[in-house]
């Protein structure tokens, strides 16, 4: 395993707490933690992409990061007209 | 020297994003768990930018990395002012 697999596979741990947000705490805060996993992902993709040598697919971490920024907007457009 | 200096700056991103993982689900109220929705924007994306340049320069693989770091890194204040609003909406 090189450096990246291993930055990627500690990164997923990172799922668990904002997990355990979105499914106990209020439905705002399950958007807060829904913003840093769409980050978090971004950077997963990342390194996979960088630890496998595929250069492509760091596309999908780009459109990782902007459908993030999208469905953030969308879901907080829609807890503000709650 | 360049792999050291990887692994350094994967090692910071990681610490990085896990304590602000942790301290989303720590936090009591929506504003403090946007703290650290925003400080996951900044210091880890950056390090893993640093860990991908110096690996492979700025090729294709780097250029992208640069795309997806700022998307992050300029929506992320946007997207945490919309949640902060939406929560002060919620309560008002």
């Amino acid at each position: 395993m090189n450096a990246f697999e291993v930055a990627a596979l500690a990164l997923l741990t990172g799922f668990v707490p904002l997990l355990w947000v979105c499914l106990r705490e209020r439905e705002i805060d399950g958007v807060a933690a829904l913003e840093l996993a769409g980050s978090l992902a971004t950077l997963v993709l990342v390194c996979l992409a960088e630890a496998y040598h595929r250069g492509i697919y760091v596309g999908v971490a780009v459109v990782c990061a902007a459908v993030t920024w999208i469905s953030a907007l969308v879901f907080a457009r829609f807890f503000s007209r709650l | 020297m360049g792999n050291a200096v990887v692994d350094v700056l994967l090692a910071v991103a990681v610490v990085a994003e896990l304590l602000c993982c942790i301290g989303v689900a720590v936090m009591r109220t929506t504003y403090d768990r946007l703290h650290y929705t925003a400080a996951g924007t900044t210091v880890g994306p950056f390090c893993v930018l640093a860990a991908v340049l110096v690996r492979e320069g700025f090729g294709q693989v780097g250029l992208d990395t640069i795309a997806a770091v700022a998307i992050l890194f300029l929506a992320g204040p946007l997207i945490v002012h919309a949640t902060a609003r939406a929560a002060r909406a919620m309560r008002a």
